[in-house]
């Protein structure tokens, strides 16, 4: 191993450098030393002596530095010269080195961060075996159940049944109930119930995704068979270790959960999350279980019992287009025999309308997707405009700095420095800056992408996903600023280097060629000002959009109210079980009793919770709407609690019973739309379609409220009392005064007193409740003004450096022009014009540009158009506000130049 | 001082370092000098500096080893040695001088 020894010795060379060059120069001496003798023995006069040996020797200094390089570390000393050489110009210019740094960290760091979230939400691929062959029927754009006919987003259970044995398109087919079940459970025979998201899936769920366990088994179609036949759970992972303490021991050990005893077959890969990003259930049960899972959905064997999505994997060769055919022809026969071949004149109609579209779910089911994809790729957008205008502020630090030292590289040259060592060194300090700037970015980047998850995870718990830093785009964003700082670091080093040096040293700081190169710095810094206004311009959009959804008028008072969420589920008692709502009642009035509450009142559902709706019949309406009815069930004082206006009628009370006439309070437009002639108060209708018998009669008319999102139109609602309609009801609404803390530990103390197995959920503000509805819009709005108020940072920064550096090039100028007389004000507005025309031109080439892209956000804005005349305005204001104070500091500088030190100069 | 003195053909300055260490065991760079011109009578003439960035490149390949000792008049000096590796370059050396030196030799020689 030849080489192997050569590289150790000149390591070894390398660690002891000095020895080696003293060693040399003690060698040569040497020599030298004893030729000089030999010469003087041989009779040469002294002087002659010592002149003969060099000669003979050659030229030492030059030898010893060819013996020194002969051993092959001269670039690392050369390069750890300019990398010392560099810190230290980077030292001396410490602002200018702090923004350079700044610009590409928050450059770097916010592009990756951005795009990591986006990988987790958007685009990783599943964690199960060949995720792009699975897909879905549907978009997966709806969660929840519902009895309507020919729905073509969720499907019943005996619909995936017979799809899985007609098919001729996947190779496995699977089911997953639409909601998760937040459950509260008996973990190993513990005695306080935990809570435990399970997830009900069909017993072929696993061998559809490829997913094998970890320890014990995976469920199979057998488990899924028999309605309530088969109490058995895989757990996930984490919760094993989290909750199970990661008891190898595990399998064959019960969880109990209501009435019913699971046993523990399995737990899942560690990886494995399940389908839906942005949700990482506890457990996971089979579908022949979901009558037993709180809230005890009936979903098993009801053919309209459509709450499932279902998933299927296609067999090789078969292409989406195919499946999408025969999943169609099968839908329309399947839903037929639904009907038992009999079909209404409505439900041809939405049969003939009806289409399963197949779509890829490589990457999973999310709802988080919906939600955030617009969003994100906005603010991906958004944050590669602060790049360019990160990228540019580099580049117009570089190219002022390398131009002001332009003297000193004449000078360097005149001494005999070559060229390309000055080139290198140049391109060393570039390297440097932006190597640095990558390594923070990179730092930044890890804080961000966790900070962005918080943010955008709407409750206190931080969503489950596993966001991790995108190594592509980091190499991107590294590429981009690396490249610019290479760039624009060499630009201006071949320029300086090329100087005819007599002139650059004569002349001084003379005005020599400053005009092409403030071209370039000047088309930089317009370029911020447009990117920059865009930014100003989407920052002051979404803030007001975020004003306006902030006072939209719930029809509900908001303030003074508090949301104390509870499990009744798990209370023990059946749906129908009187005592049920018995104890409920008693929750009630307990609470009402206590100091500081004024009413409580339990719902079913307050805002942005969900919903349950469906068609009613008005006996003698002429049309039948297209529209269904949001149902809610509340308790007597729920419009007294809440302050929901009655506008006619009365509002529930003691004589609605169980055995009473069944009543309802209906919203102001539902009786608009389904009562347009005289008052509803007294009619009666029916729920469900017109063989129904499920009657009520209109008490009531309430004022409209919000119940799904705050930007939504106003929305047919009615009203049914619980005393009527027994239901596992879970917000426990509490009409306060003084302090909600106070209030809130009072009234859980007050619940557990009445029945201490009632796990609380969650307990929040109404006020905080209706905040968390629109966390996307609030993420927007911050970020986005964050990254305009950024740009507006840089490229206030970036004016300031090229009027600085303006004006120290035009300082001969701005003198003579003050010996010849001109005032302090003409110079100041000297140096201010020319910033102004860069701001006026920035803006005039922004405007469009805000126009042309207004459109893109138009569906994320509430109540505020994307091309808004005053926001313009106001954000071409700022910018230009901006700008002034940026160029002011060196306009005044340059009034204060004194003519006689000035011409001096010269 | 003779008159005219030949400049080493390129190439070889290794080949003559490594030779003149193989005959006298140990030398420092002056001798290594004076040694060569010696024993081609004065016809050989180094360019002394030379030699040391030769000597600094041989101890990379492992060619020669060095240490410090003392002179005959009590200096310190850099004696270098031939390596195992050393004799077997100076074999592999001379015989790739032979080849090229016979077959210009037979150039010439072909009239």
């Amino acid at each position: 191993m030849n080489w192997l020894g050569e590289f150790a010795r000149r390591i070894g060379m390398l660690l002891h450098r000095d020895r080696v060059a003293d060693e040399l120069q003690e060698e040569i001496h040497l020599h030298l030393d004893l030729r000089r003798h030999e010469q003087v023995e041989a009779g040469v006069a002294a002087t002659d002596a010592a002149a003969a040996a060099r000669r003979r020797f050659g030229n030492p200094t030059l030898l010893r530095e060819r013996s020194y390089t002969v051993w092959g570390w001269n670039w690392l000393e050369t390069l750890t010269q300019d990398v010392m050489y560099g810190l230290r110009a980077m030292l001396r210019t410490p602002g200018i080195t702090l923004v350079a740094l700044l610009s590409l960290a928050l450059g770097i760091g916010a592009n990756t961060a951005i795009f990591s979230l986006m990988d987790a939400v958007m685009l990783r691929s599943l964690p199960v075996k060949d995720p792009q062959q699975l897909v879905m029927l549907g978009q997966g754009h709806a969660s929840g159940i519902t009895d309507s006919f020919g729905v073509t987003q969720l499907y019943s259970y005996p619909f995936y049944r017979q799809l899985q044995r007609q098919n001729q398109v996947f190779t496995d087919t699977a089911a997953v109930f639409s909601m998760s079940s937040d459950v509260h459970g008996f973990v190993l025979g513990r005695t306080t119930a935990e809570p435990i998201q399970a997830q009900l899936v069909s017993g072929t769920y696993f061998q559809t995704l490829g997913v094998q366990a970890a320890i014990g088994r995976v469920m199979s179609d057998q488990d899924d068979r028999i309605e309530g036949g088969n109490p058995i759970a895989v757990v996930s992972y984490g919760w094993w270790q989290k909750s199970l303490g990661g008891d190898p021991h595990i399998l064959g050990k019960t969880l109990k959960i209501a009435d019913t005893t699971y046993s523990i077959i399995g737990v899942a890969p560690p990886e494995f999350f399940g389908t839906t990003v942005g949700e990482a259930p506890d457990i996971w049960l089979p579908m022949s279980m979901v009558k037993s899972v709180p809230p005890y959905f009936n979903a098993y064997s009801d053919n309209f019992g459509e709450a499932l999505e279902v998933i299927g994997r296609l067999k090789p060769g078969v292409s989406i287009a195919q499946a999408t055919t025969n999943v169609n022809l099968l839908y329309q026969q399947i839903l037929r025999n639904f009907r038992g071949g009999v079909l209404s004149q409505r439900d041809k109609d939405t049969l003939k309308k009806a289409y399963v579209p197949i779509t890829s779910v490589a990457t999973g089911l999310s709802g988080l997707r919906r939600q955030f994809s617009a969003p994100l790729m906005l603010l991906l957008s958004i944050s590669g405009l602060v790049l360019l205008i990160a990228c540019a502020n580099i580049a117009n630090l570089l190219l002022a700095r390398s131009t002001v030292r332009s003297r000193e590289f004449a000078v360097r040259q005149a001494l005999g420095a070559q060229r390309s060592r000055l080139i290198r060194q140049l391109l060393t300090e570039s390297l440097l800056v932006a190597t640095a700037g990558g390594a923070l970015g990179l730092a930044f980047a890890a804080g961000a992408s966790r900070l962005l998850l918080r943010m955008i995870s709407s409750g206190p718990e931080v969503l489950p996903l596993r966001v991790s830093v995108d190594g592509q785009m980091l190499l991107f964003t590294l590429a981009v600023t690396v490249t610019t700082a290479l760039l624009f670091g060499t630009i201006p080093a071949f320029r300086a280097t090329k100087l005819e040096l007599t002139k650059s040293l004569k002349e001084g700081q003379g005005a020599v060629r400053v005009h092409g190169k403030s071209l370039l710095a000047k088309s930089l810094i317009v370029s911020q000002v447009t990117f920059s206004l865009l930014l100003v311009v989407a920052a002051g959009l979404f803030l007001r959009s975020l004003v306006n959804l902030n006072r939209v008028d719930t029809g509900f008072q908001r303030d003074g109210v508090l949301r104390v969420a509870l499990d009744s589920t798990s209370m023990g008692f059946k749906v129908d079980d009187p005592r049920l709502q018995s104890r409920l009642r008693e929750i009630e009035e307990h609470v009402r009793a206590l100091p500081g509450v004024q009413a409580a009142s339990f719902a079913f559902f307050v805002f942005h919770e969900g919903e349950w709706s469906g068609t009613i019949t008005v006996p003698g309406a002429e049309s039948h709407p297209d529209e269904d009815v949001v149902h809610d069930v509340v308790g007597d004082d729920y419009f007294k609690t809440l302050q929901i206006p009655v506008l006619a009628g009365r509002v529930f009370g003691p004589q609605d019973t169980a055995t009473s006439p069944r009543v309802t309070i209906i919203s102001a437009h539902t009786a608009r739309t389904l009562f347009p002639k005289g008052s509803p108060l007294g009619r009666h209708y029916y729920f469900g379609g017109p063989s129904s018998k499920d009657e009520y009669e209109v008490v009531g008319i309430a004022a409209d409220v919000k119940i799904g999102d705050l930007d939504e139109e106003p929305v047919a609602m009615d009203y049914v009392p619980a005393n009527q309609h027994p239901t596992f009801l879970s917000d426990l609404m509490v009409r306060y005064t003084g302090d909600s803390g106070t209030v809130a530990t009072a009234v859980q103390r007050a619940v557990h007193e009445v029945d201490r197995r009632i796990p609380i959920t969650d307990v929040s503000t109404l006020d905080e409740w209706v905040a968390r509805s629109i966390t996307d819009q609030r993420v927007i709005a911050q970020l986005a003004t964050f990254f305009g108020l950024l740009a507006i940072f840089l490229s206030a920064i970036g004016i300031y450096g090229l009027m600085s550096y303006v004006v120290s090039r035009r300082t001969n100028e701005i003198g003579i022009r003050m010996a010849l007389g001109a005032e302090r004000r003409q110079v100041r507005w000297l140096v201010m014009r020319e910033i102004l025309v860069l701001v006026a031109v920035g803006i005039a080439l922004g405007v469009p540009a805000v126009l042309a892209s207004s459109s893109i956000a138009q569906h994320m804005l509430f109540g505020v158009s994307g091309s808004n005349l005053a926001n313009l305005l106001a954000a071409s204001g700022v910018m230009l506000l901006i700008a002034a104070l940026a160029g002011y500091l060196p306009a005044r500088r340059a009034s204060r130049v004194d003519p006689m030190v000035a011409l001096r100069y010269e | 001082m003779p008159a005219s003195r030949d400049e080493i053909p390129p190439g070889t300055l290794y080949l003559l370092i490594l030779k003149t260490l193989a005959r006298s065991g140990e030398l420092h760079g002056f001798e290594i000098a004076n040694s060569i011109q010696q024993i081609s009578n004065d016809v050989l003439q180094v360019e002394e500096g030379s030699l040391y960035p030769a000597l600094q490149r041989m101890l990379i390949k492992g060619w020669v080893t060095a240490r410090w000792g003392t002179t005959a008049g009590n200096r310190r000096a850099r004696y270098y040695q031939l390596t195992p590796a050393g004799r077997k370059q100076l074999v592999d050396e001379v015989s790739q001088f032979e080849r090229v030196m016979g077959a210009i030799a037979r150039v010439i020689q072909t009239t």
